[in-house]
Protein backbone atom coordinates (compact mmCIF):
# COMPACT_ATOMS: atom_id res chain seq x y z
CA UNK A 1 0.00 0.00 0.00
CA UNK A 2 1.48 3.14 -0.96
CA UNK A 3 2.95 5.69 2.06
CA UNK A 4 2.93 9.33 1.09
CA UNK A 5 3.79 12.39 3.38
CA UNK A 6 4.70 16.09 3.42
CA UNK A 7 6.68 17.61 5.49
CA UNK A 8 5.01 20.86 6.79
CA UNK A 9 7.90 22.53 7.83
CA UNK A 10 9.63 21.89 3.95
CA UNK A 11 6.55 23.03 2.27
CA UNK A 12 6.72 26.11 1.03
CA UNK A 13 3.07 26.74 -0.18
CA UNK A 14 3.89 26.56 -4.00
CA UNK A 15 0.88 24.81 -5.20
CA UNK A 16 3.19 23.28 -7.85
CA UNK A 17 1.91 19.87 -6.17
CA UNK A 18 -1.93 20.59 -6.31
CA UNK A 19 -1.50 22.11 -9.74
CA UNK A 20 0.52 19.03 -11.04
CA UNK A 21 -1.36 15.79 -9.87
CA UNK A 22 -3.21 14.78 -12.67
CA UNK A 23 -6.17 12.92 -10.28
CA UNK A 24 -6.41 15.86 -8.11
CA UNK A 25 -4.97 13.59 -4.76
CA UNK A 26 -3.61 16.99 -3.05
CA UNK A 27 -5.05 19.94 -1.80
CA UNK A 28 -4.12 23.12 -0.49
CA UNK A 29 -4.78 24.15 2.97
CA UNK A 30 -6.00 27.75 3.25
CA UNK A 31 -5.37 28.02 6.76
CA UNK A 32 -1.81 26.82 6.97
CA UNK A 33 -1.09 28.08 3.36
CA UNK A 34 0.88 24.47 2.89
CA UNK A 35 0.07 21.58 0.65
CA UNK A 36 -2.21 18.65 2.23
CA UNK A 37 -2.75 14.94 1.09
CA UNK A 38 -6.50 14.91 0.09
CA UNK A 39 -7.19 11.29 -0.93
CA UNK A 40 -3.96 9.50 -0.99
CA UNK A 41 -5.88 6.43 -2.75
CA UNK A 42 -6.23 8.53 -5.88
CA UNK A 43 -2.63 8.72 -6.07
CA UNK A 44 -1.21 6.94 -9.31
CA UNK A 45 2.10 7.28 -8.17
CA UNK A 46 3.40 9.12 -11.26
CA UNK A 47 5.35 11.21 -8.72
CA UNK A 48 5.18 13.84 -10.60
CA UNK A 49 4.72 15.95 -7.43
CA UNK A 50 7.88 14.87 -5.91
CA UNK A 51 9.25 15.78 -8.55
CA UNK A 52 8.28 19.27 -8.94
CA UNK A 53 8.45 20.12 -5.32
CA UNK A 54 11.16 22.87 -4.84
CA UNK A 55 11.76 21.69 -1.40
CA UNK A 56 12.02 17.73 -1.48
CA UNK A 57 9.31 17.89 1.18
CA UNK A 58 6.97 15.37 -0.37
CA UNK A 59 8.00 11.32 -0.14
CA UNK A 60 6.43 8.41 -1.06
CA UNK A 61 6.63 4.76 0.19
CA UNK A 62 6.14 1.21 -1.15
CA UNK A 63 5.19 2.93 -4.51
CA UNK A 64 6.06 0.80 -7.86
CA UNK A 65 9.54 2.12 -9.10
CA UNK A 66 10.21 2.34 -12.92
CA UNK A 67 14.14 1.38 -14.05
CA UNK A 68 14.90 4.44 -15.79
CA UNK A 69 17.59 3.62 -18.20
CA UNK A 70 18.90 7.54 -18.68
CA UNK A 71 20.13 8.11 -15.63
CA UNK A 72 23.56 9.94 -15.43
CA UNK A 73 25.95 7.36 -14.84
CA UNK A 74 28.68 9.30 -13.99
CA UNK A 75 26.85 10.35 -11.01
CA UNK A 76 25.18 7.18 -10.29
CA UNK A 77 28.16 5.25 -9.72
CA UNK A 78 29.07 8.09 -6.85
CA UNK A 79 25.67 8.63 -5.65
CA UNK A 80 25.69 6.02 -2.33
CA UNK A 81 28.87 8.03 -1.04
CA UNK A 82 27.25 11.24 -0.86
CA UNK A 83 26.03 12.79 2.63
CA UNK B 1 46.23 9.06 22.74
CA UNK B 2 45.80 5.35 21.50
CA UNK B 3 42.16 4.19 20.79
CA UNK B 4 41.26 8.17 18.97
CA UNK B 5 40.36 7.68 15.48
CA UNK B 6 43.24 9.27 13.45
CA UNK B 7 42.29 12.40 10.95
CA UNK B 8 44.34 13.98 8.56
CA UNK B 9 43.09 16.77 6.68
CA UNK B 10 44.84 18.63 3.43
CA UNK B 11 44.31 22.12 2.10
CA UNK B 12 44.50 21.87 -2.40
CA UNK B 13 43.58 24.21 -4.35
CA UNK B 14 40.91 26.11 -2.01
CA UNK B 15 40.20 29.25 0.00
CA UNK B 16 40.60 27.67 3.69
CA UNK B 17 37.07 28.44 4.08
CA UNK B 18 36.40 24.36 4.47
CA UNK B 19 39.09 24.25 7.40
CA UNK B 20 37.55 27.51 9.44
CA UNK B 21 33.77 25.45 8.84
CA UNK B 22 35.98 22.79 11.06
CA UNK B 23 36.58 25.37 13.47
CA UNK B 24 32.74 26.07 13.79
CA UNK B 25 32.08 23.46 15.62
CA UNK B 26 32.80 25.81 18.64
CA UNK B 27 32.08 23.59 21.74
CA UNK B 28 31.03 20.81 19.41
CA UNK B 29 34.73 20.24 18.60
CA UNK B 30 35.89 19.66 22.01
CA UNK B 31 32.94 16.31 21.88
CA UNK B 32 34.76 15.83 18.27
CA UNK B 33 38.36 15.38 19.93
CA UNK B 34 37.45 13.09 22.34
CA UNK B 35 37.21 10.27 19.95
CA UNK B 36 39.67 11.94 17.47
CA UNK B 37 42.95 13.15 17.01
CA UNK B 38 44.12 15.05 14.39
CA UNK B 39 47.52 14.63 12.75
CA UNK B 40 48.25 16.25 9.47
CA UNK B 41 46.08 19.61 9.60
CA UNK B 42 47.64 22.62 7.89
CA UNK B 43 46.49 25.48 10.11
CA UNK B 44 46.64 23.72 13.29
CA UNK B 45 49.39 21.22 13.24
CA UNK B 46 53.24 21.28 12.25
CA UNK B 47 53.35 18.11 10.25
CA UNK B 48 54.58 18.62 6.88
CA UNK B 49 54.37 14.35 5.81
CA UNK B 50 51.53 12.35 5.97
CA UNK B 51 50.97 10.04 8.55
CA UNK B 52 49.06 6.48 8.28
CA UNK B 53 45.18 7.95 9.76
CA UNK B 54 41.64 6.12 9.12
CA UNK B 55 40.08 9.31 7.98
CA UNK B 56 41.14 12.17 5.48
CA UNK B 57 39.37 15.38 4.50
CA UNK B 58 40.35 17.06 1.69
CA UNK B 59 39.28 20.16 0.88
CA UNK B 60 39.64 21.90 -2.72
CA UNK B 61 40.37 21.04 -5.96
CA UNK B 62 43.42 20.08 -8.21
CA UNK B 63 45.14 22.79 -9.95
CA UNK B 64 48.50 22.34 -9.69
CA UNK B 65 51.44 19.62 -9.27
CA UNK B 66 51.83 20.04 -5.53
CA UNK B 67 47.92 19.77 -4.90
CA UNK B 68 47.70 16.62 -7.38
CA UNK B 69 50.94 15.17 -4.63
CA UNK B 70 48.50 15.44 -1.37
CA UNK B 71 45.60 14.09 -2.68
CA UNK B 72 47.71 11.27 -3.99
CA UNK B 73 49.62 10.71 -0.81
CA UNK B 74 46.48 11.23 1.26
CA UNK B 75 44.91 8.38 -0.60
CA UNK B 76 48.36 6.47 0.35
CA UNK B 77 47.67 6.69 3.83
CA UNK B 78 44.05 7.36 5.02
CA UNK B 79 41.56 4.37 4.84
CA UNK B 80 38.74 6.78 3.93
CA UNK B 81 38.85 10.01 1.96
CA UNK B 82 36.19 12.80 2.24
CA UNK B 83 36.19 15.05 -0.69
CA UNK B 84 34.97 18.08 1.79
CA UNK B 85 33.34 21.23 0.61
CA UNK B 86 32.10 21.97 -2.99
CA UNK B 87 35.46 22.26 -4.67
CA UNK B 88 36.65 18.85 -3.75
CA UNK B 89 33.35 17.29 -5.01
CA UNK B 90 32.47 19.44 -8.09
CA UNK B 91 35.32 21.30 -8.46
CA UNK B 92 33.95 24.20 -7.01
CA UNK B 93 33.84 28.52 -7.86
CA UNK B 94 37.78 28.24 -9.28
CA UNK B 95 35.88 25.67 -11.73
CA UNK B 96 34.82 28.70 -13.65
CA UNK B 97 38.28 28.94 -14.66
CA UNK B 98 37.48 26.53 -17.31
CA UNK B 99 35.82 28.82 -19.08
CA UNK B 100 38.96 30.90 -19.58
CA UNK B 101 42.91 29.59 -20.59
CA UNK B 102 45.60 29.53 -18.35
CA UNK B 103 47.65 32.90 -19.90
CA UNK B 104 44.16 34.77 -19.70
CA UNK B 105 43.91 34.16 -15.78
CA UNK B 106 47.40 34.28 -15.25
CA UNK B 107 47.57 37.44 -16.88
CA UNK B 108 44.89 38.90 -15.58
CA UNK B 109 45.56 37.84 -12.18
CA UNK B 110 49.51 38.80 -12.29
CA UNK B 111 49.92 41.40 -14.95
CA UNK B 112 47.00 42.75 -15.78
CA UNK B 113 45.24 43.35 -12.45
CA UNK B 114 44.06 46.74 -11.82
CA UNK B 115 45.01 46.73 -8.22
CA UNK B 116 48.55 45.73 -8.22
CA UNK B 117 51.41 47.38 -10.12
CA UNK B 118 53.89 44.06 -10.30
CA UNK B 119 54.41 42.55 -14.08
CA UNK B 120 55.59 39.22 -12.83
CA UNK B 121 54.49 35.54 -12.84
CA UNK B 122 55.66 33.94 -9.71
CA UNK B 123 58.06 31.00 -10.47
CA UNK B 124 59.66 30.27 -7.31
CA UNK B 125 58.13 27.45 -4.59
CA UNK B 126 55.24 27.09 -6.28
CA UNK B 127 54.31 24.47 -8.63
CA UNK B 128 53.04 25.73 -12.05
CA UNK B 129 49.07 26.54 -12.46
CA UNK B 130 47.95 23.21 -13.66
CA UNK B 131 45.69 23.79 -17.57
CA UNK B 132 42.21 22.97 -16.05
CA UNK B 133 40.29 22.73 -12.49
CA UNK B 134 40.33 18.97 -11.76
CA UNK B 135 37.64 17.60 -9.16
CA UNK B 136 40.02 15.29 -6.87
CA UNK B 137 37.66 12.00 -7.67
CA UNK B 138 39.39 12.06 -10.98
CA UNK B 139 42.59 12.10 -9.58
CA UNK B 140 42.47 9.63 -6.39
CA UNK B 141 39.46 7.08 -5.16
CA UNK B 142 36.62 9.08 -3.11
CA UNK B 143 35.14 7.16 -0.25
CA UNK B 144 32.67 10.00 1.48
CA UNK B 145 31.35 13.57 -0.50
CA UNK B 146 30.29 16.03 1.51
CA UNK B 147 29.37 18.87 -0.41
CA UNK B 148 28.65 22.89 1.01
CA UNK B 149 30.71 25.87 0.06
CA UNK B 150 31.61 25.56 3.42
CA UNK B 151 29.60 22.93 4.92
CA UNK B 152 27.19 23.62 8.06
CA UNK B 153 28.80 22.78 11.25
CA UNK B 154 25.98 20.74 11.91
CA UNK B 155 26.18 18.56 8.48
CA UNK B 156 30.39 18.46 9.27
CA UNK B 157 29.57 17.23 13.13
CA UNK B 158 26.65 14.50 11.98
CA UNK B 159 29.21 13.33 9.77
CA UNK B 160 32.25 12.70 11.67
CA UNK B 161 30.00 10.91 13.91
CA UNK B 162 28.41 9.13 11.74
CA UNK B 163 31.77 7.64 10.85
CA UNK B 164 33.17 7.60 14.89
CA UNK B 165 30.20 5.44 15.32
CA UNK B 166 29.64 3.35 11.99
CA UNK B 167 26.18 3.90 11.42
CA UNK B 168 23.80 5.33 8.94
CA UNK B 169 24.29 9.75 8.72
CA UNK B 170 20.76 11.55 9.62
CA UNK B 171 20.55 13.84 6.85
CA UNK B 172 17.96 14.68 4.18
CA UNK B 173 18.07 15.42 -0.01
CA UNK B 174 15.88 18.62 0.30
CA UNK B 175 17.02 21.46 -1.51
CA UNK B 176 17.75 24.78 0.23
CA UNK B 177 14.00 26.21 -0.10
CA UNK B 178 13.15 23.45 2.51
CA UNK B 179 15.47 25.81 4.98
CA UNK B 180 13.70 29.07 3.92
CA UNK B 181 11.14 30.57 5.38
CA UNK B 182 9.81 32.56 2.64
CA UNK B 183 6.72 31.60 0.82
CA UNK B 184 6.21 30.92 -2.60
CA UNK B 185 3.48 32.31 -3.63
CA UNK B 186 1.90 32.75 -7.14
CA UNK B 187 2.90 36.77 -7.79
CA UNK B 188 2.93 38.60 -11.16
CA UNK B 189 6.39 39.60 -12.03
CA UNK B 190 7.07 40.56 -15.53
CA UNK B 191 10.68 41.23 -15.47
CA UNK B 192 13.67 39.55 -14.03
CA UNK B 193 15.27 41.51 -11.65
CA UNK B 194 18.83 41.61 -9.90
CA UNK B 195 19.48 41.99 -6.26
CA UNK B 196 20.82 46.23 -6.94
CA UNK B 197 16.88 46.44 -9.00
CA UNK B 198 15.27 47.21 -5.43
CA UNK B 199 14.41 45.19 -1.82
CA UNK B 200 12.70 42.39 -2.15
CA UNK B 201 9.72 41.49 -0.04
CA UNK B 202 10.89 39.29 3.16
CA UNK B 203 7.86 37.03 3.36
CA UNK B 204 7.78 36.57 0.09
CA UNK B 205 10.20 33.49 -2.28
CA UNK B 206 12.70 35.51 -4.08
CA UNK B 207 11.18 33.64 -7.47
CA UNK B 208 8.13 34.69 -6.99
CA UNK B 209 8.84 38.30 -7.12
CA UNK B 210 10.96 37.77 -10.06
CA UNK B 211 14.46 37.63 -8.16
CA UNK B 212 17.08 34.63 -9.73
CA UNK B 213 17.49 32.91 -6.74
CA UNK B 214 18.82 29.20 -7.21
CA UNK B 215 17.87 27.34 -3.88
CA UNK B 216 15.51 24.76 -5.57
CA UNK B 217 18.06 23.86 -7.63
CA UNK B 218 20.86 23.18 -4.69
CA UNK B 219 21.22 20.79 -2.13
CA UNK B 220 20.90 21.86 1.47
CA UNK B 221 24.14 21.55 3.29
CA UNK B 222 24.16 25.15 5.04
CA UNK B 223 20.56 25.70 6.61
CA UNK B 224 19.81 28.58 4.31
CA UNK B 225 21.24 31.68 6.06
CA UNK B 226 21.18 33.75 2.67
CA UNK B 227 17.52 33.73 1.79
CA UNK B 228 16.50 33.67 5.55
CA UNK B 229 18.69 36.84 5.69
CA UNK B 230 17.48 38.48 2.29
CA UNK B 231 20.63 37.68 -0.04
CA UNK B 232 19.29 35.09 -2.84
CA UNK B 233 20.86 31.71 -3.05
CA UNK B 234 23.79 31.38 -5.48
CA UNK B 235 23.61 27.97 -5.61
CA UNK B 236 27.26 26.69 -3.38
CA UNK B 237 26.75 23.88 -2.24
CA UNK B 238 26.20 22.49 -5.72
CA UNK B 239 23.36 20.86 -7.57
CA UNK B 240 20.67 18.67 -6.00
CA UNK B 241 20.45 14.79 -6.65
CA UNK B 242 17.63 15.24 -9.13
CA UNK B 243 19.73 17.23 -10.86
CA UNK B 244 22.37 15.03 -10.38
CA UNK B 245 20.71 11.75 -11.36
CA UNK B 246 18.43 12.75 -14.71
CA UNK B 247 20.39 13.76 -17.59
CA UNK B 248 18.24 16.12 -19.23
CA UNK B 249 17.48 18.04 -15.64
CA UNK B 250 19.96 21.01 -15.18
CA UNK B 251 20.09 23.93 -12.92
CA UNK B 252 18.79 26.30 -15.58
CA UNK B 253 15.38 24.20 -16.84
CA UNK B 254 14.71 23.43 -13.38
CA UNK B 255 14.57 27.26 -12.01
CA UNK B 256 13.21 28.49 -15.12
CA UNK B 257 9.95 25.86 -14.61
CA UNK B 258 9.75 27.10 -11.09
CA UNK B 259 9.91 30.72 -11.54
CA UNK B 260 7.81 30.77 -14.99
CA UNK B 261 5.34 28.92 -12.77
CA UNK B 262 5.41 31.68 -10.43
CA UNK B 263 5.59 34.80 -12.14
CA UNK B 264 4.25 36.20 -15.43
CA UNK B 265 7.88 35.54 -17.21
CA UNK B 266 8.16 33.44 -19.79
CA UNK B 267 10.24 30.10 -19.26
CA UNK B 268 12.13 30.81 -22.14
CA UNK B 269 13.18 34.34 -20.93
CA UNK B 270 14.57 33.13 -17.88
CA UNK B 271 16.65 30.19 -19.60
CA UNK B 272 18.28 32.14 -21.62
CA UNK B 273 19.06 34.97 -19.07
CA UNK B 274 20.56 32.01 -16.81
CA UNK B 275 22.62 30.50 -20.42
CA UNK B 276 24.07 34.58 -20.72
CA UNK B 277 24.80 34.18 -17.15
CA UNK B 278 25.91 30.89 -17.07
CA UNK B 279 29.10 31.67 -15.57
CA UNK B 280 27.34 32.77 -12.20
CA UNK B 281 24.54 30.28 -12.22
CA UNK B 282 26.78 27.12 -12.84
CA UNK B 283 30.11 28.85 -11.50
CA UNK B 284 30.05 26.26 -8.12
CA UNK B 285 29.50 22.93 -10.06
CA UNK B 286 30.76 23.52 -13.92
CA UNK B 287 34.44 21.58 -13.38
CA UNK B 288 32.91 18.27 -12.63
CA UNK B 289 31.68 15.62 -15.45
CA UNK B 290 28.56 15.03 -13.02
CA UNK B 291 27.49 18.54 -14.95
CA UNK B 292 30.11 18.13 -17.61
CA UNK B 293 28.79 15.27 -19.28
CA UNK B 294 25.17 16.23 -19.64
CA UNK B 295 24.08 16.75 -22.99
CA UNK B 296 22.07 19.97 -21.92
CA UNK B 297 25.02 21.12 -20.85
CA UNK B 298 26.67 23.66 -23.62
CA UNK B 299 28.80 26.15 -21.81
CA UNK B 300 31.41 26.75 -24.46
CA UNK B 301 28.73 27.54 -26.75
CA UNK B 302 26.70 29.86 -23.90
CA UNK B 303 30.05 31.88 -23.60
CA UNK B 304 30.72 31.91 -27.21
CA UNK B 305 27.38 33.39 -27.95
CA UNK B 306 27.36 36.21 -25.28
CA UNK B 307 31.04 36.80 -26.73
CA UNK B 308 29.90 37.20 -30.29
CA UNK B 309 27.36 40.05 -29.21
Amino acid sequence: MLEMEIRDKACRGCRFCVDICPTDALAFDDETQKAVIKEVEDCIECLSCGFICPSGAIAHKNHHVVKNFYRNLYFSRRMEKFL
Amino acid sequence: MSGKIRLNTDWLCDCGGCHVAIVDLHEKILNVLESIEILHCPVMTDVKDYPEAEIGILTGSIRTEHDKHAAEEMRKKCKTIIAFGTCAVYGGLHGAGLAHSREEIMDHVFKKSPTTTTDTIPTVEVTELAKTVTPIDEVIDVDLYLPGCPPHAHFIFESLKTLIENREPRVTQDSVCARCNRQMIKGDAKELKNSLDGVPDEKFCFLSQGYMCLGSATLDRCLAPCPNHGVACTGCAGPTMQILTEPYRDIRTEVSDRMARLTAIDADTIKTYMEKTAKTQYAYAMATKMIGNKPTFLIKKWIADVEAG
